[in-house]
């Protein structure tokens, strides 16, 4: 099953907003439903415009690569998103597109994100 | 609302620190109120980011009290992440402008040497979203990476313009006995030399080693007082003139245009217009470098520079000791040290020591007005104070 990254679209004015908060980031609203805050989801989209990116060499304490790849990608439909990317040679304004993926190992935990590939790779 | 002086101030030295977190809130507490002339205060407020997880202490601004014997005076720990120091002034400011209390303390304090390099970069990244940057493993030099990287593309900033703050800055902090790195570095050793790449490996490209802070203990104090205190104390009449803040979002991929600090932009204007002053009337200020391109775009944000100019005044020397605006004449963040909940506090100390005259090799002569920037989490939430001589 392919995985995704969940925007949150509010009920009253439509934004989608990535990563979730309490109040809608376009209006305000909150919509309850008697016990929880209410948003619809929706899969964010995978293709996108690479914004900006690090070659990261200090890593935090339980990743065991040398280094890791980060950036910032606009996501068609104007969400962005920070994840890691498995690009060669990344360069600004390039296109990319997303794989949902372990990002992330902590003992038995395992944290799912966004990856990022170069478009045609 | 009521004016506000500062009369008394105290400091350690920002190296590593043999002695627990409490007595490093309380060494400079001590001097600062002996700079006062006072011998007890209605209050104190304790800035500290990483007690509870760095020293397994909780309850900070209690324990300090304690050794300082200022009983039954109220105080509290004051925590918002590295704008913590600038955050515990900005309380201090609002208890005696608002008439409640005369005197008190605003004491900064971090022991980050406790744990090793790793897990104190662990504990910082902790400031960054949980689910949408932290699970990448995303720090917060990778945050200033990606940032870096986007303001080049931009507006043609270079790794020599990087380097040049850090030149600057570790210059300026030979001449502050209480900085944590006291060497000279060349644009040979740390970018041109064929040593340079083993000198100065990469942490998050574009930034190297020397574009990062390193990571410091120390403590800061300084007495904050009502005028009519003030004027009593026989201290110089250093004025807070004005106080600012302002918050951004917590990812920083969610930023309209994430080369903008829009919080540093909001929270300067703010505080110079509390101080009825502009850009041009700072004569000193202190910027939050914890990366070096930090001190080029917030000296552009405060309004020193154009937006996108701020890399040129540097290279034209504007910010060097006898420059236009001469920027972290302590050695800032990069080489004075980085003690995180402490930091605040210091740069309010040194822009002190400079209205008094006091600063000896690193005087800006003729000071009269001086600016700080405390900058939290990747300018999520930014303090700036303006001081003034009278
Ligand atoms: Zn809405």
């Amino acid at each position: 099953m392919e995985r995704d990254i969940l925007g949150y679209k509010c009920r009253k004015c439509g934004h989608v907003q990535y990563p979730y908060r309490t109040r809608c980031r376009g209006c305000g609203h909150v919509e309850w439903n008697g016990v929880d805050i209410v948003y619809d989801t929706v899969p964010l989209p995978k293709n996108g415009k690479l914004l900006t990116f690090t070659h990261l060499y200090a890593l935090p304490s339980d990743f065991e690569a040398v280094n890791i790849s980060l950036g910032i990608v606009e996501l068609e439909g104007g969400n962005r998103i920070t994840g890691q990317l498995k690009i060669k040679d990344p360069k600004i304004g390039m296109k990319v597109f997303g794989k949902v993926e372990v990002v992330r190992r902590e003992e038995y935990k395992k944290y799912w994100g966004m990856v990022f590939y170069a478009e045609g790779a | 609302m009521r004016d506000v002086y500062v009369i008394g101030i105290g400091i350690t030295s920002f190296t590593r620190l043999e002695y627990p977190l409490a007595e490093i809130a309380a060494y400079p507490a001590v001097q600062a109120m002996q700079d006062a002339k006072l011998d007890k205060v209605d209050h104190m407020f304790v800035a500290n980011m990483g007690a509870g997880r760095v020293n397994r202490q909780t309850g900070l601004a209690s324990a300090v009290i304690d050794h300082l014997c200022l009983q039954p005076a109220g105080a509290e720990t004051i925590e918002n992440g590295p704008a913590s120091g600038a955050s515990a002034i900005k309380a201090a400011y609002m208890a005696i402008a608002s008439g409640m209390h005369d005197t008190v303390l605003a004491v900064g304090a971090e022991r980050m040497n406790e744990v090793n390099s790793l897990e104190a970069t662990d504990f910082v990244s902790t400031l960054s979203h949980p689910m949408a940057e932290a699970i990448y493993g995303v720090t917060l030099p990778s945050l200033a990476g990606m940032f870096t990287r986007l303001y080049m593309h931009k507006y043609g900033v270079t790794a020599r313009h990087l380097a040049m703050v850090a030149i600057k800055n570790h210059a300026n902090a030979m001449h502050n006995p209480f900085a944590h790195v006291r060497n000279l570095i060349t644009m040979d050793g740390i970018l041109d030399s064929v040593d340079a790449p083993t000198n100065n490996p990469i942490i998050a490209d574009p930034l190297r080693f020397f574009d990062v802070c390193p990571v410091s203990d120390g403590g800061c104090a300084l007495v904050l007082a009502s005028e009519e205190v003030a004027k009593k104390s026989g201290r110089p009449m250093i004025k807070l003139a004005g106080v600012g803040q302002a918050t951004d979002t917590h990812a920083v991929h969610d930023r309209p245009d994430p080369t903008e600090l829009t919080a540093v932009k909001l929270a300067a204007a703010q505080a110079l217009k509390m101080a009825k002053k502009t850009p041009q009337d700072v004569n000193v200020a202190e910027l939050h470098d914890a990366f070096t391109i930090l001190e080029i775009v917030e000296s552009e944000e405060v309004g020193f520079f154009k937006k996108g100019e701020g890399h040129l005044a540097l290279e034209r020397g504007e910010t060097q000791i006898g420059g236009k605006i001469p920027i972290n004449t302590s050695g800032g963040l990069k080489a004075k040290g980085h003690p995180v909940g402490a930091t605040g506090v210091a740069q309010a100390h040194e822009i002190v020591t400079q209205l008094r005259g006091e600063a000896h090799k690193r005087q800006v002569k003729g000071a009269k007005v001086g600016f700080t920037c405390n900058f939290g989490g990747f300018g999520n939430n930014v303090v700036c104070l303006v001081f003034t001589r009278e």
